[in-house]
């Protein structure tokens, strides 16, 4: 099988981008909305993350319980 | 095609971030034009003692856009309707609002400078031109800050929001 790449890009881009808005928002003095900004972005890469992971579960359950 | 999408959501947040770039750096521009204005309102008043309407006309007639706006209608409403001058003004004010890139306090300052205008003797109408001059100076001392601090944050962060959208939509 080979491993769609696809979603690690997407996932290092989101940080890449979010961490330079903590650094723009954090050197203007603004550093509260500079640490909601990388929880906005934290939580959004974790539903990524968590609807890659629930395709897994599904994937062995699947394969191990003989279920849909 | 999705490239096509992706393309147009960015350079529409750079313009945002343009726009409210341009926002900030109109704000002490504007200002500094009304104390200009202000100014030659003093002088049409103590030197030439020329009536409101005259002294507003030459005024408008002097300034750049936004400002003689503000003068055009006065002269404007002030021949039109005959309403008491601070329902004139305030009703003037509100247009020219629209239109410039002021904030609320210079708002509340030209209602304040309104109520004053044409009801006392004129040292008492200089004292008051340079009260509205002083709060104008502070409020453009505090523009030309946020000016300086955030003008170029909303750049780059209209780029970087729209380089965001594409990558969690992609």
């Amino acid at each position: 099988m080979i491993l769609d790449a696809t979603i690690l890009f997407q996932i290092a881009g989101i940080g890449i981008i979010v961490a330079m808005i903590h650094t723009i928002l954090k050197q203007m003095g603004k550093e509260e909305i500079a640490h909601f900004a990388t929880l906005v972005g934290f939580i959004i890469v974790l539903a990524i993350v968590i609807n890659g992971l629930s395709d897994l579960f599904q994937k062995i359950k699947s394969l191990f319980l003989f279920q849909g | 095609m999705k490239w096509f999408g992706a393309i147009l959501i960015i350079i529409a947040t750079t313009l945002i971030g343009f726009e409210w770039s341009h926002r900030l750096s109109g704000r002490p521009k504007h200002i500094r034009q009304l104390k200009h204005a202000l100014q030659i309102l003093e002088g049409e008043m103590l030197y030439s003692q020329l009536p409101l309407q005259e002294a507003f006309n030459v005024i408008s007639k002097r300034m750049p856009y936004p400002v003689n706006y503000l003068f055009e209608t006065l002269v404007k409403q002030m021949n039109e309707s005959d309403a008491h001058f601070p329902e004139v003004w305030r009703k003037s004010v509100r247009l020219f609002l629209s239109r410039s890139h002021l904030g609320n306090n210079e708002a509340e300052i030209l209602y304040q400078f309104g109520r004053s205008i044409g009801q006392h003797d004129l040292t008492q109408q200089q004292k008051h031109i340079y009260l509205t001059m002083t709060h104008l100076d502070r409020e453009l001392e505090e523009a030309r800050d946020q000016h300086i601090k955030f003008s170029q944050m909303a750049k780059s962060l209209g780029f970087l929001l729209g380089v965001f959208i594409v990558l969690i939509l992609i």
